[in-house]
This record gives structure tokens, C-alpha cells and sequence, in this order.
């Protein structure tokens, strides 16, 4: 009986155990069942916040160098001049960041550049694009004008380490202020054709406005892919077309009809306050091709023409400044072009060749620059520049190069006298680049 | 004498420490599967060479191809001309599309649910969120869960052009990284809809599509995909900077012959050839 009661015993105290295990694991599921909740609500939370993180993108690039020039202080188109007494210099040449939050049909960029001379803007715009076609978008800010091919293509996957000395003079700076629309589709028999075009301020090279005049900038452009040959030509017909307002009485231009060519003045009091054409015109062509076994290669060029409203020794564009608000405008008919030859020799090198013209006066030869007579200066020469380089990719974050850049001046009169006497032979003003670029 | 000796061991040496040659490849997930089968057969019939599948989703291989980080990209969707363009800025080359295999855009239910067939202006109305609950398309009074895929992978921006025509999907759709983590969610979720490659339907239920009320509904059976009357299917794609030489030729030969596009049909998609 002992031992019944005993066993009796024990099974009631086993099934309460039991029961209360029972209740034990119950609460721990639940226990559980709430962390995993917790836990499951923390992931969407963090998912949510990423989600968003996402849509801002930060890249940039920066463009370490060294430079050695054959003379010390020599003007330079090579990434700027060099300071007096200065042959050799160390240089941060671009250090971009760029943010941009792109909510795929609206999207804000903005781009600083970093370098020893301080901080600077190089893009502020937002993007807006249309949803039903895709084709469309529209952009205002501060950004790339849309003239030709090399103004808008990227510094950091440019072959040769500079523009041409015919963008950097038209285009400083490349980016200006104003809108632009843009027409690009992705699929269909238009699908080849690409269209930018937009309304910008004008000339300084602060970018703000100095008259009433809008200037039109735009381009049109096409693509043929042969992609069973594996070529492809891209080009495009770009035109800029727009006005200066000249804020002295003078106003020069080529004299015609003179023996000795030169400028000849117009003092009327109107020519104060009166617009002058400014007007560029230009075609642009790249080819590529894949090479069997060595690598792609490309040949790109670009011609333009035009007129342009400058000042007496600066043929860049006309613009009053603080010390001179009332330059005399001088009006030069223009030409230049470049040649862009670069080959991949398998992932990691390529090799590149380029030879750019300028001639800021097209009117004129050298030999009429210096005359007896002539009124025509420094800024009337024509520039030609051999460059030729060598890149090598070490990986997708980091590049070298190496660019050796010959320029060449006309020859000026032999009678020239004064500052343009140095220009009656070739000035020595070549420039060696080693640079290193690091993107992310 | 001892020169001899010694330059034999060191050419033997480092004859046997001969690296294999390893090709990577790399994107959609929609084809690892596929892209892994390939490598595995063919690995075992060229033993000194390593080929590495990886997958990331189609943009991701695309960008690792411009970076010089793949031989190979996988894709579930041609390339853009946006990364042409950085093709060409790179490497002066328009890229290599090669048409590997076709793929019927599946889409997945739970197999509880049932609803057996939809149109396609269903499908996107219901991934817009303008279609909320199952009881509106011949389903239980539940409100339909949404599961898609991340905005790198080919299957996405397929979808997105495809089906939804361009337009923005429903704010309320959850983001997947892959396939078959769409595939394991539905499996689990009685009320869920999803999205993805046909060889992932596996323990699943298959949607019919149709393209319209009046048209008949198909399954994404590899008969149906290759005779277009399913209306969404897409080829897969593999992209090269060059066209291919060497090994990579090879390899890329066999991919597109019989018995490279049998194990296509074995993994559950529809050859090309």
C-alpha cells in the first residue's frame, strides 16, 4: 500500500512537472514568436531605411600629377599656366565628389571639385524624366552645355589628360548655367537619333549673365551600330548660336579690303549696348572597333567654325570684368579640329595619339601677324598640338598615364617687334604629364 | 651536368605548378543554375580549366564586366545603351550579346491558392497595387502580397518593362535578392504573388498567363516559350567586352551546341538552337 501510494505520488508530482513544462514551453514559443516579431520588424525597418540610403549615389575621382614644362612660366593649355620661375610642379589637377539621388525619373546631382586652389561647383542640376515614353527628360541647373562630343565626355575616362585647346578656349570651364531638354530612345526605328538642346546665359566665366540675351545651345545626334562587324560610328551636328553685348563704343573687325589685313574700328556711339553675334558650328565623329585579338580602338574628331566676339588679347569670348568693364569688342572668324586616336592593347593599356588645331583668326595667316601696319596681336595665332600617351588600367579603381604634349605655334612675321617677336619661331612649351587617378 | 639536373626538376616542377585556366562569369541569377551546370559538365571534360559562376544579378555582372572583374556577364536583359556607352568609354568596344537560352517569365502562387490563371493587364494591376485583394481576380476574400526583385537584377527590369510597361511598381511589393528567396516566400505565404525564372518553379504553383480575356492561357513550359504563345518570355544572354578568342571561344562553342543547349532544356529553360 506504501508503495502504491508512493507510486501515486510520484505520477502526480511527474504530471505536474509535466504540466508545467508543458506551460514552460508554451511561454517560450511565445517568448520566441515576440523576438522573432521584433527581430522581423527591426530587418523592414533597416530594409526601409536602406531602401532609401540607396538612391543616393556618391562617386568621385581624383587626378594626382606631375608636370614638367621645357620653359619655366610658360602659358598652358595643359592644366593651366605655370606659375614664373616654375618648370616642374606637383598638381591635384580634379578632385571631384559627386552626389546624386536618383529616384529613377527624377534625379539631383551635385559636383564639387577639390583641388590645391580651393573648392568649386562643377554640377548643380536636377533631372526630371518623362515615365510613358522614357525618351524624354528635362534638366536645369548648372551642367555640361550639350555642343559636340568632348565638352560632355567625362574627365576621368578621358584618354588624353586635357580637351583640346579649341573647347578649352570656346568652352571654359564646360559647364554653364540655363535648362535643357533632351531626347534619347532606348528602342525604336528613332532609336539611333539622340537630341539636346537648351537655352543658357551667355558668356562669363562665372557662368552668370551679363545682358538680356539667352543663348541657344543644341545638338543632334546619331548612332550606327554594325555589331556583326563590330563597329560603330556615333557623330552629331551641334550648333550655339547666341549674343554679346558689347559695353564699350568700339567694335573691331577684319578689314577686307585692306593690303596689310587687320582690324579696323567702328566707334559708333550705338555699338554700346548693342548685341554681336556669337555662333558655333560643328560636326563631330567617333568610330570604334573591336581588333581582333589586340582590342577596340577608337578614332574620334570634331570641327568647328564660327564667329566669335572677343577682346583684343584674349580670344576666348568677350566678357567685362572688374578691372576692364568696358573692353572693346573684337569680332574673329574661327576654325579648329581635333583628331583622337586610341587603341586598347588587351584590358589594361592603351595606347593614344591626338593632334589638336586652333586658329583663332581664320582671316589671317602667320606671316600677316607682325607686319608694319597690321594691328594684329597674339591672339591671332593659330596653335597646332601633337600628344602622345600611354595609359595603364592597374584595376577598375586606379589608372597611370603618361602624355607628352608637343605644341606648336605659327611663326609671326619675321618683322614682328615687341611682345611678338617671341613668336617668330616655336615657342618651347611642351609639357610631359605623369598622372595617377583614383575613381570609386 | 648538376645545371641540367636542376633546370629538368625546376621545369618539372613548375610544369605540374602550371596554373588551370580559369574563366569567371558573372550576373543574372535567373542563370546560375544554368550557367553552374554548364560549368560543370564542361569542367569535367577539360580538366585544366577552372570556370567560376557567380551571380549578383544581371546589372551587377554588366558593371563587373566594364570593370574588368568578368570574362563573362550573365543576363536576363539586354544591355543598356547607357552601358554600351561605358563599354565603349572603356574599352572602344560595343560589347558581344549572345543569345544562350529563352525564359518564360514565371509567375508564382502558392499552391493553396486558387487562382489558376491570370491576364496580363491583371498581372500588372496587380503589381501596380491598383488590384489589392484575391477575391477581385476569382480568389479568397485576402489581401495579395507582392514580392518582386531588386532593381540590379535583368528579371526586374524585364518585368518592369514588360509587364508593367514601364510604369512603377506597388510601394507596397517586397524586394528579394534572388529568385528563389521570391520562391521560398510564396511557397510559405498563401496569399503572396511572385515573379522569376521558369527553372525556379520547382514545388510551386505555375500561373497561367494570357494575353488578353479572349485568349487562351499557357503555362512557361519550355513548348509554350518556344512557340511565343507565352506571352512573356525573354532571352538570356551572355555579354563579352571582345569578341571571344581562345579557351572562352571554345567554351562558348559548346554552350550553343547539342550538348550544351540539351542541359538548356534539362534545367528547365528553352534552347535557342
Amino acid at each position: 500500500m506504501k508503495i502504491i501510494s508512493s507510486i501515486i505520488t510520484l505520477l502526480l508530482v511527474s504530471i505536474n512537472i509535466n504540466a508545467q513544462d508543458s506551460l514552460a514551453k508554451k511561454e517560450d514559443v511565445e517568448e520566441i514568436k515576440g523576438a522573432l516579431q521584433s527581430v522581423t520588424e527591426t530587418v523592414i525597418d533597416l530594409k526601409n531605411t536602406l531602401d532609401a540610403l540607396k538612391k543616393i549615389k556618391i562617386s568621385g575621382y581624383i587626378q594626382a600629377q606631375f608636370q614638367s614644362a621645357d620653359t619655366a612660366g610658360i602659358n598652358s593649355y595643359s592644366g593651366g599656366n605655370f606659375p614664373v620661375n616654375v618648370k616642374s610642379r606637383f598638381q591635384v589637377r580634379r578632385g571631384r565628389v559627386k552626389f546624386m539621388y536618383d529616384q529613377d525619373i527624377t534625379q539631383y546631382v551635385l559636383q564639387i571639385d577639390v583641388t590645391q586652389n580651393g573648392v568649386g561647383i562643377k554640377d548643380a542640376y536636377a533631372t526630371i524624366k518623362e515615365p510613358w515614353l522614357q525618351t524624354f527628360s528635362f534638366t536645369a541647373g548648372v551642367f555640361d552645355r550639350p555642343f559636340g562630343f568632348e565638352i560632355s565626355y567625362s574627365s576621368n575616362m578621358r584618354e588624353a589628360p586635357e580637351r583640346s585647346r579649341l573647347f578649352q578656349t570656346l568652352f571654359p570651364g564646360e559647364r554653364e548655367l540655363g535648362v535643357k531638354i533632351e531626347a534619347a530612345p532606348e528602342r525604336g526605328v528613332l532609336s539611333f537619333l539622340n537630341l539636346k538642346a537648351g537655352l543658357f546665359n551667355g558668356v562669363l566665366p562665372n557662368a552668370n549673365e551679363n545682358d538680356r540675351n539667352k543663348d541657344f545651345i543644341g545638338r543632334v545626334g546619331f548612332l550606327l551600330p554594325f555589331r556583326d562587324e563590330n563597329f560603330e560610328i556615333d557623330g552629331g551636328f551641334s550648333l550655339y548660336t547666341g549674343n554679346v553685348t558689347n559695353t564699350s563704343k568700339y567694335f573691331y573687325e577684319f578689314n577686307g579690303s585692306s593690303p596689310i589685313k587687320n582690324f579696323k574700328v567702328d566707334s559708333s556711339t550705338t555699338n554700346a549696348g548693342k548685341g554681336f553675334a556669337r555662333e558655333y558650328y560643328a560636326f563631330d565623329t567617333q568610330l570604334y572597333y573591336d581588333l581582333p585579338i589586340i582590342g577596340g580602338l577608337s578614332i574620334k574628331g570634331e570641327y568647328i567654325t564660327g564667329i566669335q566676339p572677343a577682346t583684343k588679347s584674349y580670344n576666348s569670348f568677350y566678357y567685362p570684368s572688374t578691372t576692364d568693364p568696358n573692353p572693346s569688342l573684337y569680332q574673329r572668324n574661327f576654325n579648329g579640329w581635333y583628331i583622337n586616336y586610341t587603341q586598347n592593347i588587351g584590358l589594361s593599356h592603351q595606347f593614344v595619339l591626338k593632334y589638336d588645331v586652333f586658329d583663332p583668326n581664320s582671316n589671317v595667316k602667320g606671316n600677316d601677324i607682325g607686319l608694319p601696319g597690321s594691328n594684329l596681336l597674339a591672339s591671332d595665332i593659330k596653335y597646332s598640338t601633337l600628344g602622345v600617351g600611354w595609359v595603364y588600367h592597374w584595376d577598375s579603381n586606379i589608372k597611370f598615364l603618361v602624355y607628352y604634349d608637343s605644341v606648336n605655334n605659327e611663326h609671326v612675321n619675321s618683322a614682328a617687334t615687341g611682345s611678338l617677336a617671341k613668336y617668330t619661331r616655336d615657342l618651347k612649351d611642351n609639357v610631359l604629364t605623369a598622372r595617377m587617378q583614383y575613381r570609386f | 651536368m648538376k645545371t641540367v639536373i636542376i633546370i629538368i626538376m625546376m621545369a618539372l616542377t613548375f610544369g605540374f605548378m602550371m596554373p588551370t585556366e580559369t574563366i569567371t562569369m558573372k550576373g543574372s541569377d535567373t542563370m546560375v543554375i544554368l550557367a553552374q551546370r554548364w560549368a560543370e559538365v564542361y569542367m569535367s571534360k577539360n580538366k585544366n580549366f577552372t570556370i567560376q559562376v557567380t551571380g549578383g544579378g544581371s546589372g551587377t555582372g554588366i558593371s563587373a564586366l566594364i570593370n574588368g572583374t568578368t570574362d563573362i556577364c550573365n543576363s536576363s536583359r539586354p544591355m543598356k545603351r547607357a552601358e554600351m556607352d561605358k563599354l565603349k568609354q572603356r574599352y572602344n568596344t560595343l560589347g558581344v550579346e549572345i543569345k544562350v537560352a529563352i525564359d518564360g517569365l514565371a509567375l508564382y502562387v502558392n499552391e493553396t491558392n486558387p487562382v489558376s490563371e491570370l491576364t496580363l493587364d491583371q498581372v500588372k494591376r496587380i503589381y501596380q497595387g491598383k488590384i489589392t485583394n484575391w477575391k477581385d481576380i476569382g480568389g479568397a476574400d485576402s489581401k495579395i502580397i507582392l514580392y518582386s526583385r531588386e532593381n540590379n537584377s535583368g528579371t526586374y527590369v524585364y518585368f518592369k518593362d514588360n509587364v508593367l510597361e514601364g510604369e512603377d511598381f506597388s510601394p507596397s511589393a517586397q524586394n528579394m535578392p534572388g529568385t528563389a528567396a521570391v520562391v521560398n516566400a510564396v511557397s510559405k505565404d498563401k496569399n503572396s504573388i511572385g515573379y522569376g525564372g521558369e527553372a525556379y518553379g520547382k514545388g510551386i504553383k505555375f500561373i497561367k498567363i494570357k494575353k488578353d480575356e479572349k485568349s487562351p492561357a499557357y503555362i512557361p513550359s519550355a513548348e509554350y516559350v518556344k512557340s511565343g504563345d507565352y506571352p512573356i518570355s525573354r532571352y538570356l544572354y551572355l555579354y563579352l567586352r571582345s569578341k571571344p578568342t581562345g579557351e572562352i571561344k571554345k567554351f562558348i562553342d559548346w554552350m550553343l551546341s547539342k550538348e550544351g543547349q540539351e542541359i538548356v532544356t534539362k534545367v528547365g529553360y528553352s534552347p535557342v538552337k
